[in-house]
């Protein structure tokens, strides 16, 4: 793939560092490598040990049936996999500039996403290290939990500017800061 | 009301979008009678009890389901996969 310009911020100014409460606690990271893996239905096991087989610091996140969502803590995770899964075992589509990660954490994370999306959020439902899809306002998510009061939301990067919105008013109550 | 998506479990109903009737068969390819494809595209018989509809978990693992419901209580009967991973999901 070619490369694309550098990456930027589309939240920018709105999510400048800003000391408050740490309740809630909101950050937004860009990724290095964000790819999406898909199986066809007979090679799911081919593919699933072709991407364990390719080395890396990374979260590998199922998000349907044979499909998966990798962030990888380095560029070039998509041309890595492109090698190893061709069309006959599958489709692999990069992700890195269209999704932004929106990082909450603090002791009142849960509440504020509870107050907005309808998933259960209680960690025997949704325990730490999974992935859940879900939707704010018909916004997709996907929402990995990296601890009991912790989560990546991968949001789309033409919409998170409105999600922030949401998310920054939904933590006003209690108060938040942003990192 | 509530849908079980077979990969994602129990999700409120706005996480999918209603994709039709699943009951209604499309036409074979050189079947040319203009009416068969005019029934297979606007005659529904918009039955009062128990319903077999397409939904798409949109919001979630994009899986589709056929879904039994009951269009008078909105009871859900049943949700079983269908498409070319619905046996690994049953």
């Amino acid at each position: 793939m070619a490369d694309l310009a550098e990456k930027l911020s589309p939240l920018h100014e709105l999510a400048m560092p800003r000391s408050g409460s740490d309740k809630v606690i909101l950050s937004e990271r860009l990724c290095d490598s964000l790819v999406q893996v898909q199986a066809w239905p007979d090679s799911v096991g081919e593919v699933e040990k072709q991407i364990k087989q390719t080395r890396g610091k990374r979260n590998v996140m199922p998000t349907g049936p044979g499909r998966w969502l990798i962030d990888d803590q380095s560029e070039g995770l998509e041309e890595k996999l492109r090698k190893k899964i061709g069309a006959e075992l599958g489709a692999v589509t990069g992700l890195t500039h269209a999704r932004v990660v929106v990082s909450i954490s603090g002791e009142k994370a849960t509440w504020v996403l509870a107050s907005g999306i309808a998933l259960d959020f209680d960690v025997t439902a949704f325990p730490i290290g999974t992935t859940q899809m879900s939707h704010h306002h018909e916004i997709g998510l996907t929402i990995y939990r990296v601890g009991e009061n912790s989560f990546d939301l991968y949001v789309f990067t033409s919409l998170v500017r409105s999600f922030w919105h949401w998310i920054e008013k939904a933590s006003a109550e209690i108060g938040y800061s942003v990192i | 009301m509530r849908l079980t998506c077979p990969y994602c479990g129990p999700r409120d109903h706005q996480e999918f979008t209603y994709r039709g009737d699943a009951s209604a068969v499309r036409p074979v390819l050189d079947n040319t009678s203009i009416d068969d494809h005019n029934a297979y595209i606007y005659d529904r018989t918009n039955p009062d009890g128990l319903h077999r509809e397409l939904w798409n978990h949109t919001s979630g693992c994009r899986t589709h389901i056929i879904v039994e419901r009951n269009t008078i209580t909105h009871d859900v009967v049943s949700c079983e996969p269908v498409g070319p991973f619905a046996e690994q999901l049953k």
